[in-house]
């Protein structure tokens, strides 16, 4: 039976096998039908990012990746640059009340909007994107069933089709954000004549197979692989875009496109952190682009309720109640340590929720000093009388029990990486230097920032204190402002409070807040943070840069808090 | 007649020490959990940072080098090896626990039970298995129980435990098939013993061979396993170090600063390479047929 | 043999249906949902809402599982969160072949299988060959040559096959071979560090295996080391026994009797065992297709767990544990065949 010959032959049966296999693998399915373009005729750059977008409407999942492709192939009314100007887009010029663009009936408190449109831009099937598609994309949104929830969507009472170019909004309030409402890095204006709405706006086909009318066109997806894009040759700023291809290509390990960057098969990393970017410092292919404003700001939150409680005032935190405390583990806390050790520098210390432009507020910066913040663990009753190194209330404020020990969970999230591990870890010891024990643990973001009703750690009261980045979008905190600190937004699933955070003197600024009056904003935003400072419900840290990581061989890059590094791909060029 | 219990261990742990591969195994194993066990007398803390002397490379200071909170990598790694091979242990051991009554009772009573119980462990030998254990650590590790609470040692072992009985409940069932024909069970069962006592004082000594190669086989597994889910973002959690979770704080600085992943991994290496050889050198002392006639010839 | 195949067959779906009941009851006890797909920070409570009257998760459990294993489009549902019913379902259930909307895409799960399993299928049936190549021979020159230092370095290489954790000697793979080792030709890596070939050229076999070898090597030694122990173990069983020492006897050499009558004795258990194991082809390896960057089913399904995309997830237990049985199902009736002794009961 098993012969030399036979061996022979079966050890060949099982290599043609495995060839056979192999050139019968599978092959990316391709779109179009255009004839492939060989790389060496053509200018083509990579992008590399984790993990396949779900489509390339960031409505269905918001990961970051869908808008990033989006800014290559749809477009929306205006967009925001790393700067936080807004600029037109699909809109001919911008709505404003000086030319007439915006209309607003003070005595109803209402706005109406009209909105022009360039009237030379094209899907790349030749049809003309017209006011139709735009009152297609808000008939689609707002669809009960299939629809989405976008912000500001509440406001807004109708939209009327005047022209073939031309529409208006009509809002039941005064929106400070309407620039962006369709448009920003979230909402782009989809084709209606391509698009079909029975299948709904999260769900259709198109979403996976757009229509563009953006600087590119998709050419073929193989999931979980790669994306490739061909230039679009009926974009309405042509002769841009200036690079003829572009391959966005999925590679799960941060290590691997690291080193594919460095080896220069790769020309964007997306999203790199502190470590990365210190680790590409002096390279001379690969260079890091900073956006000039920061948005996520570091932070520790404070439970004021006692654990596993959401009221503030009835259930009081048995440490965290008293402000001194709070203030104490403000001073323990040695932020440019952290920054420099950690963060490389590259971190930028941070004491008030209005740090970046066009609000930004003189709030004096809170010392790092351990000698006062144990005295003001001590005057508040907090000893440390069997030596163990951990406090116990000794006629604390707080109404804890005599000898409560001053113990508490200190959590974040894992998806950020290495260095806020890092972080949490340090922090963790510098309490413990002023007689404070934080217990560490790491729970998933999904986890952590889910409902209630779901065993969201937050929302449900579940913890001591946690720290991540968070920051508002765009250049309008007002509604981040009062789901965070507002007292109507600590009652769970209502809004971010979850601190219980309640003090009424800020509940009436953020009223005063929603205003389309500049001066008058920045004044009110400026009161609050002088309450917050005051009040410590949370601990400002410090923010970290948005980063990308790129080849030197590309010129135009720059990153942006407000937007995704593709924002103005259409003006890349390559060396 | 069966041979004495003590006699029979020493002629079992002859056999095994005749084994080249299994001696070689033992002395490392034994030393790696020797370490581990005195980790204590490092001069280190494992988990306290030292930020002047982060990012070290290996020197008679810091033998391993240093990770990127300046902590010393050899205590790290020794402590890691506490809880890696904890984890190991109490996942055999759960699975032991499950697994060897559930082969017993089958393999003791037969008929109804047998089929009920085995129906069960074909279901869960139906399970994609790593592909579970990556959706129970996901569960569990937000469970917040007064001894499950999160990411604790204790979860990711009940998870790979639950999932690695199966093999020990056939082995024990089929030794149980055959052992409770044989003439000294029927004459203990004659003699008025109690099921239970055929059963845990008469069949399961003669069975348990198999069962302890099994067992060694799977602590190699469970630790395999639980670097895998580290490797994922699904084990252990830091600042607790484990070999797993130490490789995955190493990789983005995998190219940088590459001892800091290399040596948790040979860690992880030589732990289960021994455990392998200590496996193999056991199965063939529980069998001696196997061995007796050409021992002395490995070379 | 008919009999025995249809009551084999019968239990085959009473087992599926436990394990579904299991599996749905599993994947939703975990905390999360749909809106873990939400990278964003903090999803607005109208979003979530929303999103769970879209998913049906507003249902309690039962019906949930009910709906999943046979639709709702016989019943009508509340979609627009007014509590009033207004619409009739669209779900057609598991039985007619809807696993459902995947949370992340919103996209048919079985699509999104449908698109990975293919790579999948080709990197791990590459794999399971060369490894078969390999293991095979090793196994049995190791028994024949049993306590040899061939047969000590064989197990000592086996061994070391399935004590090194794959994502750990993967990652050290591609420092060595793609960011070290230069081809001396081109200059350029000498491996490419993941995928299944490189773009925006055209078609090539060797661009294909350069792209195999790095993680067809990786996933394999764990392979190698299972089936050469297996043979091995198996040959070892079988090279004492009667009709060997009579064949030897008859003055056949070693060699014809080894390759002759002992392996095709041994080769029974051997295919039953590959059988056994091919449910992986499916499943795929989840830690060397995260590493190099393979589209594949264990990627999918490690995405679809960090999203708590609990359709895809339960699609691809519930298909995988499907596969196991099936692969049961066909080595016991293989070995049936292959073996006489056995009786069907």
């Amino acid at each position: 039976m098993f012969t030399r010959t036979r061996t022979l032959l079966f050890l060949a049966f099982m290599v043609i096998l495995s060839l056979a296999i192999v050139s019968c693998g599978p092959r990316s399915q391709s779109a179009g039908t255009e004839q492939s373009i060989t790389p060496d005729s053509t200018s083509s750059i990579t992008i590399v990012i984790p993990e396949d977008p779900p489509s390339f409407n960031p409505m269905v999942a918001d990961t970051g990746y869908d808008s990033l492709v989006m800014e290559l192939v749809l477009l929306g009314m205006a967009d925001i640059d790393p700067y936080g100007n807004v600029f037109p887009e699909l809109a001919a010029e911008l709505p404003t009340i000086e030319n007439g663009g915006v209309v607003v009936d003070e005595d109803a408190g209402t706005m109406s909007v009209t909105w022009t449109m360039r009237e030379d831009i094209q899907w790349s099937d030749g049809t003309p994107v017209t006011a139709d598609d735009a009152l297609f994309t808000w008939e689609a949104i707002t669809d009960p069933v299939n629809g989405s929830w976008i912000p500001g969507i509440d406001y807004v009472d109708s939209i009327e089709k005047l022209s073939q170019y031309s529409f208006v909004v009509n809002y039941n309030t005064l929106y400070p954000n309407y620039l962006t409402q369709l448009g920003g890095e979230q909402i782009a204006i989809w084709p209606a004549h391509y698009c079909d709405l029975e299948q709904g706006f999260i769900a259709w086909d198109c979403g996976r197979e757009p229509l563009s009318d953006g600087p590119f066109v998709l050419h073929d997806w193989l999931k979980g692989d790669h994306m490739t894009f061909h230039k679009n040759e009926k974009y309405y700023l042509a002769p841009k875009p200036n690079i003829d291809q572009v391959i966005v290509r999925i590679v799960p390990d941060d290590a691997v496109r690291k080193t594919m960057m460095l080896k220069g098969d790769a020309d964007i990393d997306m999203w790199i952190n502190t470590t990365v970017a210190k680790d590409l410092e002096g390279s001379d292919v690969v260079k890091v682009s900073m956006s000039p404003t920061d948005r996520w700001l570091m932070r520790i939150f404070f439970n004021l309720a006692q654990k596993g409680t959401v009221d503030s005032s009835a259930t009081p935190h048995p440490i965290l109640s008293d402000v001194n405390v709070r203030k104490a583990i403000r001073s323990a806390i040695d932020i440019d340590t952290i920054n420099s050790e950690i963060y490389f520098g590259l971190a930028t210390p941070v004491w008030s929720e209005f740090f970046r432009p066009p609000y930004q507020c003189n709030v004096p910066r809170p010392t790092y000093d351990l000698e006062a913040a144990k005295a003001l663990l001590e005057s508040s009753g907090w000893v440390d009388s069997d030596n163990d190194g951990v406090r116990e209330c000794r006629g604390c404020s707080t109404g804890a029990p005599e000898g409560y020990k001053m113990e508490m969970e200190f959590i974040t999230y894992p998806e950020f990486g290495e260095p806020l591990i890092l972080t949490q870890q340090l922090i963790a010891e510098m309490l413990s230097d002023i007689g404070v024990k934080a217990n560490i643990s790491v729970v998933e973001g999904s986890i952590l920032w889910d409902q209630a009703e779901n065993g969201g750690i937050e929302q449900s009261g579940n913890f001591d204190m946690d720290i991540w980045d968070d920051g508002y979008p765009g250049i309008d905190p007002t509604d981040y402002i009062w789901e965070m600190y507002s007292q109507e937004a600590l009652v769970p699933g209502f809004g971010n409070n979850v601190m219980r955070y309640n003090n009424p003197e800020v509940d009436a600024l953020i009223d005063e807040a929603y205003t389309l009056d500049e001066a008058s904003r920045k004044e009110t935003f400026c009161a609050i943070a002088e309450r917050l400072d005051e009040d410590v419900p949370m601990v400002y840290l410090f923010t970290t840069p948005n980063a990308e990581a790129y080849s030197a061989r590309i010129e135009g890059i720059q990153s942006s808090v407000n937007d995704m590094v593709t924002w103005n791909i259409a003006d890349w060029t390559l060396k | 007649m069966i041979p004495q219990p003590s006699e029979f261990s020493i002629a079992i742990w002859k056999r095994f020490t005749r084994h080249r591969g299994a001696i070689i195994g033992m002395v490392i194993i034994s030393l790696i959990i020797l370490l581990c066990i005195f980790a204590f007398l490092s001069p280190f803390n494992p988990e306290k940072s030292s930020l002047a002397e982060k990012l070290l490379p290996p020197s008679p200071a810091h033998l391993l080098g240093t990770d990127a909170l300046g902590r010393d990598l050899l205590t790290r790694i020794l402590y890691g090896g506490r809880i890696s091979l904890t984890v190991g242990g109490i996942a055999v051991a759960i699975s032991l626990l499950i697994g060897v009554p559930i082969g017993a009772l089958a393999g003791y009573y037969g008929g109804k039970i047998d089929s009920i119980l085995m129906r069960i462990t074909d279901a869960f030998l139906s399970l994609p298995s790593f592909l579970v254990l990556i959706l129970l650590a996901a569960i569990l590790r937000e469970v917040e129980l007064p001894i499950f609470q999160r990411n604790s040692v204790l979860t990711i072992s009940l998870v790979i435990g639950a999932l690695s009985w199966m093999t020990f409940a056939r082995l024990v069932r089929a030794a149980f098939l055959t052992l409770r024909e044989m003439d000294y069970v029927s004459a203990s069962r004659a003699l008025g013993a109690s099921d239970r006592r055929i059963m845990l004082g008469h069949i399961l000594p003669n069975g348990i061979g198999v069962v302890i190669v099994e067992a060694t086989l799977q602590l190699g597994y469970a630790i395999i396993q639980e670097a895998g889910l580290s490797f994922l973002n699904f084990g252990i959690q830091q600042p607790t170090p484990s070999w797993g979770n130490l490789i995955y704080a190493a990789q983005s600085h995998f190219t940088k600063y590459p001892w800091l992943a290399i040596f948790p991994g040979i860690a992880i290496f030589l732990t289960i390479v021994s455990v392998n050889y200590i496996g193999d050198g056991l199965r063939d002392a529980f069998d001696p047929y196997k061995v007796m006639e050409k021992v002395g010839e490995w070379t | 043999m008919t009999a025995y195949i249809f009551r084999r067959l019968l239990q085959t779906v009473g087992l599926l249906f436990f394990l579904s009941v299991i599996l749905f009851g599993l994947v939703n006890a975990a905390p999360g949902g749909p809106i873990t797909a939400y990278a964003g920070r903090r999803p607005r409570p109208e979003k979530i809402a929303q999103l769970k009257r879209q998913f049906g998760l507003d249902q309690p459990l039962p019906t949930q599982y009910l709906y999943w294993l046979i639709g709702n489009d016989w019943t009508t549902i509340d979609s627009n969160g007014d509590g009033i019913k207004d619409s009739a379902g669209l779900r057609k259930g598991v039985l007619r072949g809807d696993f459902g909307f995947s949370y992340r895409t919103r996209k048919p799960v079985l699509e999104e299988i449908q698109s990975r399993l293919p790579n999948t299928v080709y990197l791990m049936s590459v794999t399971m060959l060369v490894a078969l190549l390999i293991a095979i021979p090793l196994g049995v020159y190791s028994a024949v040559k049993q306590y040899s230092s061939f047969d000590f370095f064989a197990t000592t290489f086996s061994f070391a096959g399935q004590a090194i954790p794959e994502f750990w000697l993967g990652l050290i793979f591609i420092i060595v071979f793609y960011a070290w080792l230069k081809n001396p030709w081109t200059g350029e890596p000498l491996l490419p560090s993941g995928g299944i070939s490189s773009l925006g050229s055209e078609f090539s076999l060797s661009d294909r295996l350069a792209h195999l070898i790095l993680p067809v090597v990786t996933g394999m030694l764990g392979w190698i080391a299972w089936y050469s122990r297996f043979i091995r173990s198996s040959l070892l069983e079988i090279l004492p026994l009667n009709y060997l020492r009579s064949a030897r006897a008859r003055g056949l050499t070693e060699r014809t009797v080894v390759l002759k009558h002992a392996l095709s004795n041994a080769l029974i258990p051997i295919v039953t065992l590959i059988a056994l194991d091919l449910p992986y082809i499916f499943t795929g390896a989840v830690l060397t297709e995260t590493v190099f960057a393979w589209p594949g089913m264990g990627r999918l399904y490690y995405q679809a767990a960090i999203d708590r995309d609990y359709p895809l997830l339960l699609a691809v237990l519930i298909i995988g544990a499907a596969f196991i049985i099936l692969c049961n199902l066909i080595a016991d009736i293989l070995y049936a065949y292959l073996d006489p002794r056995v009786r069907y009961e």
